[in-house]
This record gives structure tokens, C-alpha cells and sequence, in this order.
């Protein structure tokens, strides 16, 4: 942990009800002395291959006229996913440090490693023939990338340019092009819970793709894991995790929508629009932009894209698609799944369910992280846990 | 009331165990004791897995899952400490996974030139061990549970390194969990701390 992130977490636990002398572990942090003996903890990565054989696609549920295939596979930690414009499909991850390509060869996804050792490059882009990857202390751009993936090559540095805080805990990023050909990206708090700079962090950014022109789309976003801007609106759209050690059911992930630029969406003080946090006082919910909908409790909604698509039935045109994660700070494990939400005519956001079965009980089978659409009309779902990407289809 | 009823949960989990994450596949033991051998792991790691050279480890009943995430940052050049990344260099995930089964079952136990107790320094790391809820991730008897190490019996002077490493931001887990418990904890603590958890 950098020295940074603990003096800043050494003056939130001051303002904090608690009396901790020591910096605690990030994902720990906020959790109160009743629990100090919970064996709640963050789920372990698993990084090595998983045999093709081993892939839960077979217990995957969907809506009548779906199915899920093996897309690819043997890609330990298999996170966010980006298109290149002739069908290079990229995949970051977090601890193995690497970003992965897939290509279709001689019938066959053939997957390469084309970045490693970087630390956490969550964050991957692609636009005008290069692509983009952003790990905790690392910007880069990759030039031509799709003509050359067996050997990229010196990737163009871009991190002074960008300026990211160097905190790892919330770190990791999740970016995107806008309409506006902009890069969108977040960053997170760098704690579960602690009064933040709200110029520096719990932020969604904008920048040009060159680094300048930094500029803070919204505020009092603990973490955003996934953002997309409405195919038609062009407003930008974002899912939310919410705060730990704080109950079971609340609060809540949420969805939100960026209705002004700067907004500030309640954290630290407020939690999903209506719960004000039990240690951090002085601000009211009522101050605040309240979330579009709420994902349920500790489901880590991570991913999210607009299916703008022919193939899925015409109710799913435009509508959001969500890779939930799935919790650890919850004795009954939830999420685990990709939901989708549809918005009607007045905006209204619902969710339903979409794709499922990977809780055995209380045991996970896989972990959804990213999902993206194909030219085709299809669906990829990234499973970090399990290194593969499925491939959801329709046909009536 | 809310923290009440969560409370009463965990601990209901926590007597019924954890939840359990997937199945895995356990690693081929009986390659990964030809390959340790073929790659002469025993010389530095002792041939029982139990290490008799100053600061290198015993991986003898160390969690697979641990000696897996070990290899992985190893061979990925993101744990440093040589010669272990250049030796990683070209195993297969599958021959990882070997090794860590290999070794997670192998019977733990103590170096031959392990130090006598001190008494003082004993209490004073028990005393730590306590303060830092070493325990509840290690579990209480230390043994170590999935990416978390077992640490009861390990070299003292490989102990004291490794927290070392950690509190000074040279060492990294899966996580940063480690950097921050040990975060500013003064040299002679972390050798009591060592004394007491290699005494076991």
C-alpha cells in the first residue's frame, strides 16, 4: 500500500466514530469491532487455467430461445472487454497484470497475451486503431495494435499525461469512449468508507485521449466498475458499489445517469439516494442525486453496455445488460449473474433477470465481470474466475 | 439492530464454515514431486519440503492454493525475489499447480537449526499476534487457509523478512492486505512476532 493511501486513510479513520490507531486493509476498513472476528473476506482470484471441460457454460440459465457457448477460454482473469474495428476482441485483468487478444484462426480462437506485468490493467479502449490500457499506475496506448499481436511492440506512455492518483485500493479502472470522443473513467475511493477529496477521488472522468482536458463528470461515486452512454440519449449511464460492513440487504449497488456534469451522487454521506451512512455525518441525502435503480445488496455490479443489437428480441433494443460480480460481505451470497435493465418511455429503469446459475447453494460457479456486444448481435460475458468469455445468441 | 442481526449471521457462518468458492481441480501430485526434483527445488526448499537454508521458506503443507498464487506471481515477474522468477520462466499452469500439490502434501514440520525459545520474545510476538488478529485470516493455529500461507513453524528468519517486506511495500499478495497489518510495526516487534510464530 502506498504511503499516500495510508495517510489519507489515517486522516478518515480520525473523522471516523471508530478508534483505530493502525491502517486497517482497505476492503476491512469501516468494519465495525462487533465483527472483527467475521470470516467475511474478499473472494481469492484464481489465476491458473481452468480446463475447458471445467466451465460452468452447461449450468448457465437465460430466457427461452438464448444459449450460451464457450467463446474463449484459458485466459486467467479474463475482466473488461474492448472490439477492435477488424474483431480483435481485448480482455484486461487485475492481479495476473496481463491483457489478452483473441482473434478467430483457421476456425478457432486463438488467444495471445500482448501486455504483462503491469499492475492491474482493468481498463481497456480501443479507438482508431489503437488500443487503450490503463492499469493502477500506467496509461498506455498500443498504435495499430490489430496489425500487430504478435509483436506490439514499445506501447506509447501516456501515465504523466493522466495523472492518476496512485492508490491501488479502488484502483483499478473501468474506461470507455463517449460519443464526444472522449475517454470515460472512474476513480474510485480509495477506502470502503472515509471522507474523500472531491476533486481527486470517488469521481467518474472524462479526458481527451491524448491525457488533456481533464475535466469531473460527477462526484460521490464510491466505485464505478462499468459506464455507457445511451445509444440514443447519449447520457452516460454507470453502475455503483456500494459501501461494506454496513448490513446484510443495504446498501445497495445502484445503477445512475449523469443528468449534469459534476453532479454529486452522496458518498461518503449517502448511500442509493434515501440511507444516510452510520459514521459519515454532516450532509443529508437530500443534498444529493439519487441512483436510477438499485442492483441489490453487496452484488458488485461491475460491467455494463447497451445492447443496441438485431439479433435479441426487439424489447432488448437499448437496453442495459450487467455483470454482476458477486459479493463477499454477505453471509448469503448474491449476484453471481447478469441482469439486464430496460428503460420505458418515461425513463423508468426495471431490471430482470437474464443470465444465471452459477450459485451452487452458497458456492460460486463463476463470476461475471464484463459483458459486450458482437457485430453480430451476440453477447460475450467475461468469468474472471474461471479465465473464459461466453457467448450468448438468440434464435426464435 | 441492523449490525445486531448481521453479526448474529457471521457468526452463524462462521460456525458453519465458509461458503465455499468453486470446485477446483487439486494439481497431480506425483508429476509435481517428479518435477520439484527435475528442477532440484529440494536443494534450497530441503528434500521433505522443510527448509534448512537461512531465508528460504518450507513449503512443506503450505496451502495449494497459495503456493500456486506464489508460482503465478513468480512467473509473471511480479513478485521479486531471485532467483524464484527466473526459475519460474516456462511452466505451464497445470505444472504449477503440480508443484503446489506436490508440496501442500507433504508433512510440515520444523528446521533442524531452529533457536531456542526465548521466552520474552515469545510473549511480547504472542502479545503482536493478538493486536494484529494474525489469526483470523491464518486461521488460529496459523496453518494458513486457500491464498493465505501457513506460517506456524515457518523459518523465523525467512518470517521476519517477509514482514518486512511487507511493511515496507516490497512484497505484495493477491492483495495489499498484508502491507497494511503490518504497516509501521517496528523491526524488533516483527522479530518477536517471527520468534513466536516460527516456535510453534
Amino acid at each position: 500500500m502506498k504511503p499516500g493511501l495510508l495517510a489519507l486513510a489515517a486522516v478518515s479513520l480520525s473523522f471516523a466514530a471508530a478508534a483505530q490507531q493502525a491502517p486497517v486493509p482497505g476492503w476491512q476498513q469501516g468494519r465495525p469491532e462487533s465483527q472483527a472476528a467475521s470470516p467475511l473476506a474478499p473472494n481469492a482470484p484464481k489465476l491458473t487455467v481452468t480446463p475447458v471441460d471445467q466451465l460452468p457454460v452447461g449450468r448457465l440459465t437465460l430466457p427461452a430461445g438464448f444459449k450460451a457457448e464457450v467463446h474463449a477460454h484459458g485466459m486467467p482473469g479474463a475482466r473488461m472487454m474492448a472490439v477492435g474495428a477488424n474483431g480483435t476482441l481485448f480482455v484486461g485483468t487485475r492481479t495476473i497484470g496481463r491483457v489478452y487478444a483473441v482473434t478467430m484462426e483457421g476456425g478457432q480462437q486463438k488467444v495471445r497475451t500482448i501486455a504483462s506485468g503491469l499492475t492491474q490493467p482493468n481498463g481497456i479502449a480501443f479507438r482508431d486503431g489503437a488500443l487503450y490500457v490503463v492499469a493502477i499506475n500506467k496509461v498506455l496506448r498500443f498504435d495499430g495494435i490489430e496489425g500487430k499481436l504478435d509483436a506490439p511492440g514499445t506501447p506509447v506512455d501516456l501515465t504523466a499525461a493522466f495523472a492518476l492518483p496512485p492508490e491501488e485500493h479502488h484502483g483499478w479502472k473501468f474506461m470507455t469512449f463517449g460519443p464526444d470522443g472522449k475517454l470515460y473513467m472512474q476513480v474510485g475511493a480509495p477506502c470502503n468508507i472515509c471522507l474523500v477529496d472531491e476533486n481527486r477521488h470517488a469521481l467518474l472522468l472524462r479526458y481527451n485521449p491524448d491525457g488533456t482536458g481533464r475535466e469531473v463528470v460527477a462526484r460521490g461515486v464510491r466505485n464505478s466498475v462499468g459506464m455507457a452512454h445511451h445509444p440514443v440519449t447519449g447520457q452516460l449511464w454507470f453502475t455503483n458499489n456500494g459501501r461494506d460492513w454496513a448490513g446484510e440487504d443495504e446498501p445497495e449497488d445502484t445503477l445512475g445517469v449523469v443528468q449534469k456534469v459534476g453532479e454529486h451522487f452522496g458518498f461518503p454521506f449517502c448511500h442509493m439516494g434515501s440511507m444516510q451512512d452510520p459514521e459519515m455525518k454532516g450532509r443529508e441525502c437530500s443534498e444529493f442525486s439519487a441512483p436510477a435503480l438499485r442492483l441489490g445488496p453487496h452484488t458488485a455490479a461491475l460491467g455494463m453496455r447497451f445492447y443496441t443489437g438485431d439479433m435479441f428480441p426487439a424489447e432488448y433494443k437499448n437496453s442495459m445488460f450487467i455483470a454482476r460480480h458477486g459479493s463477499w460481505n454477505r453471509t448469503q451470497r448474491s449476484g453471481y449473474d447478469v441482469v439486464r435493465v430496460s428503460l420505458d418511455a418515461q425513463g423508468k429503469a426495471t431490471m430482470h433477470p437474464f443470465l444465471g446459475g452459477l450459485l451452487d447453494g452458497n458456492a460460486f460457479l463463476g463470476r461475471p465481470t464484463d459483458v459486450q456486444q458482437l457485430p453480430d448481435g451476440s453477447l460475450l460475458v467475461s468469468d474472471e474466475q474461471m479465465g473464459a468469455i461466453y457467448r450468448i445468441s438468440y434464435a426464435r | 439492530m441492523r449490525r445486531a442481526v448481521l453479526a448474529a449471521a457471521v457468526l452463524a457462518a462462521a460456525c458453519a464454515g465458509l461458503p465455499a468458492g468453486p470446485a477446483r481441480a487439486a494439481g497431480d501430485a506425483a508429476q509435481g514431486k517428479a518435477l520439484a526434483a527435475e528442477r532440484n527445488c529440494a536443494t534450497c526448499h530441503g528434500a521433505a519440503g522443510v527448509s534448512a537454508t537461512p531465508n528460504i521458506p518450507s513449503l512443506a503443507g503450505q496451502p495449494e492454493d497459495f503456493i500456486t498464487l506464489q508460482m503465478i506471481l513468480f512467473r509473471e515477474r511480479l513478485r521479486d525475489a531471485p532467483p524464484m522468477p527466473d526459475m519460474a520462466q516456462g511452466l505451464e499452469d497445470p505444472q504449477i499447480e503440480a508443484l503446489a500439490a506436490h508440496y501442500a502434501g507433504l508433512a510440515p514440520g520444523h528446521a533442524a537449526d531452529r533457536a531456542p525459545r526465548d521466552e520474552a520474545r515469545y510473549q511480547a510476538g504472542a502479545a503482536l499476534s493478538e493486536k494484529l488478529r494474525c489469526g483470523i485470516c491464518h486461521l488460529p493455529d496459523y496453518r494458513g487457509r486457500a491464498q493465505i500461507p501457513r506460517i506456524t513453524g515457518q523459518r523465523e528468519e525467512y518470517l521476519a523478512q517477509s514482514l518486512t517486506q511487507y511493511r515496507d511495500g516490497k512484497r505484495h499478495g493477491s492483495d495489499t492486505n498484508m502491507n497494511a497489518v503490518v504497516y509501521g510495526v517496528p523491526d524488533a516487534d516483527l522479530a518477536a512476532l517471527a520468534h513466536y510464530l516460527a516456535q510453534q
